[in-house]
């Protein structure tokens, strides 16, 4: 304490306790107040998106050529019949009206029914759920985690084996069609080395060890593709970073090398990165189909795909509905993430 | 006059004005060398005395060594630069031998440094009270409250109206002249004992700095800082230090109290500085008009 | 043109576009190259690669070299016809959103916001199904896709080049919005875009691979790189290689693409430049 108050012989701002205290509110209040503009703003640019994108897929169920009526009718049904039946279904409306009667009963959680098994969309769609977000959010923490310590590893040992032998595997993998990375892995943890199963699924309820077992390999194939571009990213963001004057600064103040990394670096070369991952979101979630495919997981994609083939127009609006509004969300928290990450950026367009 | 004497005499100058003044020698290099990775050397053996509390400067055109001189002290070189000889001793504890992670310990609690373009120094995207902040909890072991009280009084003691305001501010949004005091607040919150200022104030309108070297000679006084600064501007030597080493060419060819070097320089390089300081500088104007 | 050739002379480029000339002429010429008939069954089921069958034999017996020389055109042409529909939807309008007002600035990029949103494979293989399972349909459902990369990337470059002086110089002069866009920006955005193609192509690729792997917009005996994999799916413990030689035919493919792409961005000096400037805005000046 002796060594403080040096400028106040000359007589400057009074005593700094008071201003002190409130130090410990402002910045927090801020950064409240940030991340709410930042969210409001990313929501406020999803309403356009998603009015368009749901244009876009009840469009498609209007293009398509099937005719719901005669589809279940049958050839012997009478014009009469199937008549009758377009009411049912109400597709004697016009198309605009139809579209907006169905986003403003989605809006309500009713999504209509199927046309063939008549379930509820919405009850089947969240049967299956629970199983397409545990692995596109396993993927996402995998991705994540092997895509930072490699892309930090390569950064800090710029030139070095390792950097090198990111690059490469990264470069390959991202030539991966997912559908082979899931073979891939399938043949050496199922059948070479059976360690894992090979596929279907079990309920966290029947033993969170056993549900994990299972969703483990469909998230790593999952998980490549995402893990290699957040490592490159990572890589190249950090390595610029790296050489900035800030860092030199950080190492004069004598800040450990880690928290140097960590803090300083990561912070400022992440953007790219985050950025990307943003952009892998939709993958994560449409990818699935090929995971639950390959390892047959009663998933979303896998209802879309059956109903897709069937021509069950409901059930395939309702579920690329929702997984638009997964695709938002996650986007809007990443654009969140980023202007938390580098206040500076609100500066750019 | 004509004399131009060899480094070795020149140290042997310097280290006399320590010797007359009675204070024990606080960073010791001897001879040291510096080269870049394809073999050029681009510092040849220099020698320095700085006695601790004193005021040394370091003086000569960019590119002379001087930067990484004090770079090699820090044990901050560039990639690809590396010492390849000679010692660095503070306290009589060689630094080149010690492993990085020591040397790391050591800055911020024993020396530390401010730069020219103080923004670049600071992490964009953390406001500077967090950074401050930062500093104290990691080198001094505060607790994240008491590390903001402190760093806001810190912040305050530096001369920083508002310190609270500054505290939440990115460093986008501050001048230079609060920029270099915050630098300097983060630089001395550890208490070393040496503060390497190179070029710190060379970017700053000229009230600004006139500011920031009262800030620096008050902390000498009050706190028994030592100081090494290096600038290419006589006029800031002149006024803060006690000795001067003049570096050309990666060698120091002349050293010696401020006032005799200035005075007298004895070295032509020298000479050449001071007439063209004199020449260019705003001394000549004055003294011009005070003789019309 | 010059960013091409530019490119070839690199050690990347060279490999990359052996690779491609390779996979184009198979595209071309597969199907006359074929030793067997891919359609025809025998009783050799799941041979190991031979003299014979050098790719082996699936489990009807096919010849997988002949079903992978085959189906090359449909997996390789397909991709270019999405490449094609993307660049047609995205480039015009992300040109012209800088020049032609707020409104339509405004629209363009909303629709494409919407269509970002759509996830890939799922919405693919929507359309592919529901406007009858055929390929085009798949194929224009990617196209749609891929269009908002090529109208950001237009978009970024046109954005940079409209303020640009000689632009600026070129109007005072009386020069037409057209002619403007003609010599000067285009020719500045031609770069960019043949990279943007190129990974577009690979990326593309990758799905057709993918919706034909899972049998959409392909009716199932024609062979594909994709089908021929997920054929062979069930046999995975008797012939634990079979996905190898086709996956090998689709990452060589896209390996090229993306290393050709690469090789163009790394010798086009403009891109590097427009990387430069994007990059300048976030750093804080360097001593």
């Amino acid at each position: 304490m002796t060594t403080l108050n040096v400028r106040d012989a000359a007589g400057r701002v009074a005593g700094p306790t008071a201003a002190a205290d409130s130090a410990s509110t402002g910045p927090v209040l801020t950064a409240i107040a940030r991340t709410v503009v930042a969210l409001g703003r990313a929501l406020l640019i999803a309403v356009p998106v998603l009015l368009v994108s749901t244009f876009i897929t009840f469009m498609l169920g209007g293009l398509t050529e099937q005719d719901p009526a005669s589809l279940v009718l049958g050839d012997s049904a009478t014009p009469a019949d199937v008549a009758r039946m377009r009411e049912v279904f109400g597709l004697d409306k016009p198309l605009l009206l139809r579209y907006l009667l169905w986003l403003w009963s989605a809006l309500h959680g009713d999504l209509g029914s199927s046309w063939f098994s008549k379930i509820p969309v919405a009850q089947s769609i969240a049967e299956r759920l629970p199983v397409s977000l545990s692995v596109a959010v396993g993927a996402l923490l995998i991705a994540v985690v092997l895509g930072c310590v490699f892309g930090i590893l390569a950064a800090v040992r710029q030139g070095g084996w390792l950097d090198r032998t990111v690059t490469v595997v990264t470069s390959v993998l991202a030539t991966v069609p997912g559908f082979i990375a899931a073979i891939a892995l399938i043949t050496v943890f199922s059948l070479l080395v059976p360690v894992l199963p090979s596929g279907g699924w079990v309920p966290p309820s029947a033993g969170l060890w056993k549900w994990a077992s299972f969703l483990l390999l469909p998230s790593v194939s999952l998980s490549l593709d995402a893990a290699a571009d957040v490592a490159r990213q990572l890589r190249t963001g950090m390595a610029d970073t790296l050489h900035e004057n800030y860092i030199v600064g950080a190492q004069v103040r004598g800040l450990p090398g880690w928290r140097i990394v960590l803090v300083h670096a990561l912070r400022n070369g992440a953007g790219p990165a985050v950025a990307v991952l943003g952009m892998h979101v939709p993958r994560l979630i449409g990818g699935a189909v090929i995971v639950e495919t390959v390892f047959a997981l009663p998933g979303i994609g896998d209802l879309t795909k059956t109903a897709a083939l069937g021509g069950d127009v409901p059930v395939v609006q309702g579920a690329l509905l929702v997984t638009i509004g997964v695709v938002l969300i996650s986007s809007a928290l990443v654009n969140v993430l980023l202007v938390k990450l580098r206040p500076a950026a609100r500066r750019e367009i | 006059m004509s004399v131009s004497p060899d480094s070795a005499t020149a140290v042997r100058a310097a280290a006399d004005a320590a010797g007359e003044s009675g204070r024990e020698t606080l960073l010791s290099v001897r001879g040291l060398r510096v080269s870049v990775a394809d073999g050029s050397e681009v510092v040849h053996g220099v020698d320095l005395d700085i006695p601790r509390g004193s005021a040394v400067g370091l003086v000569g055109e960019s590119g002379s060594g001087k930067t990484l001189t004090c770079r090699a002290v820090l044990g901050l070189l560039p990639v690809g630069v590396e010492v390849t000889g000679g010692e660095i001793s503070l306290r009589g504890t060689e630094l080149t031998a010690l492993p990085a992670a020591k040397r790391a310990r050591l800055r911020g609690t024993d020396l530390a440094a401010v730069f020219q373009d103080p923004a670049s120094y600071l992490n964009p995207s953390i406001t500077v009270g967090a950074q401050l902040a930062e500093v104290l909890r990691v080198k001094i072991g505060l607790a994240r409250r008491a590390a903001r009280y402190r760093a806001v009084e810190l912040l305050h003691a530096m001369g920083l109206r508002r310190p609270t305001h500054v505290y939440s501010q990115y460093p986008f949004e501050l001048s230079g002249g609060m920029l270099q005091r915050v630098l300097i607040a983060m630089s001395i919150t550890a208490e070393p004992e040496l503060l390497i200022a190179d070029e710190a104030t060379t970017a700053l309108d000229v009230t600004v700095q006139a500011e920031v070297l009262e800030l620096l000679t008050e902390l000498r006084r009050d706190r028994g800082l030592t100081l090494m600064i290096v600038s290419h501007d006589l006029a800031v030597i002149s006024q803060m230090c006690d000795t001067v080493h003049v570096f050309r060419d990666g060698s120091i060819v002349e050293a010696g109290p401020t006032r005799r070097v200035l005075r007298v320089p004895r070295h032509p390089y020298t000479r050449e500085l001071i007439e063209n300081h004199e020449r260019f500088g705003i001394d000549r104007v004055r003294k011009q008009r005070s003789q019309q | 043109m010059k960013t091409i050739t530019g490119a070839l002379r690199t050690r990347a480029g060279v490999i990359a576009a052996t690779v491609l000339a390779v996979v184009l002429l198979l595209a071309v010429i597969g199907p006359l190259l074929a030793p067997y008939d891919p359609l025809k069954n025998s009783t050799e089921i799941l041979q190991p690669p031979s003299a014979a069958h050098w790719f082996g034999t699936d489990y009807l017996g096919r010849d997988v070299l002949s079903r992978v020389l085959a189906g090359a055109p449909r997996s390789v042409f397909t991709a270019f016809e999405a490449v094609g529909i993307g660049l047609v939807i995205g480039v015009a309008p992300g040109i012209t959103s800088v020049y032609l007002g707020r409104v339509y600035e405004w629209i363009t990029l909303r629709v494409m916001d919407g269509l970002i949103a759509l996830p890939f494979l799922i919405f693919a293989i929507a359309v592919a199904a529901l406007l009858g399972n055929a390929v085009h349909q798949a194929m224009i459902a990617v196209g749609i896709l891929l269009a908002p990369s090529f109208y950001r990337i237009t978009r970024a470059a046109a954005l940079n080049h409209a303020n640009a002086q000689y632009v600026t110089a070129s109007q005072l002069f009386g020069a037409s919005m057209w002619w403007v866009l003609r010599t000067h920006v285009w020719s500045k955005i031609l770069p960019t875009l043949v990279v943007a193609t190129a990974n577009a192509t690979a990326g593309g690729l990758l799905i057709v691979s993918s919706l034909t792997f899972l049998g959409i917009g392909v009716v199932p005996p024609e062979p594909t790189w994709g089908g021929i994999v997920a054929s062979d799916l069930s046999y995975l413990t008797q012939v634990p290689y079979g996905p190898v030689f086709p996956s090998l035919f689709i990452m060589a493919t896209v390996g090229a693409l993306n290393l050709l792409a690469d090789a163009i961005r790394d010798t086009s000096g403009d891109y590097g430049r427009a990387r430069i400037l994007r990059r300048g805005a976030s750093r804080v000046r360097l001593t």
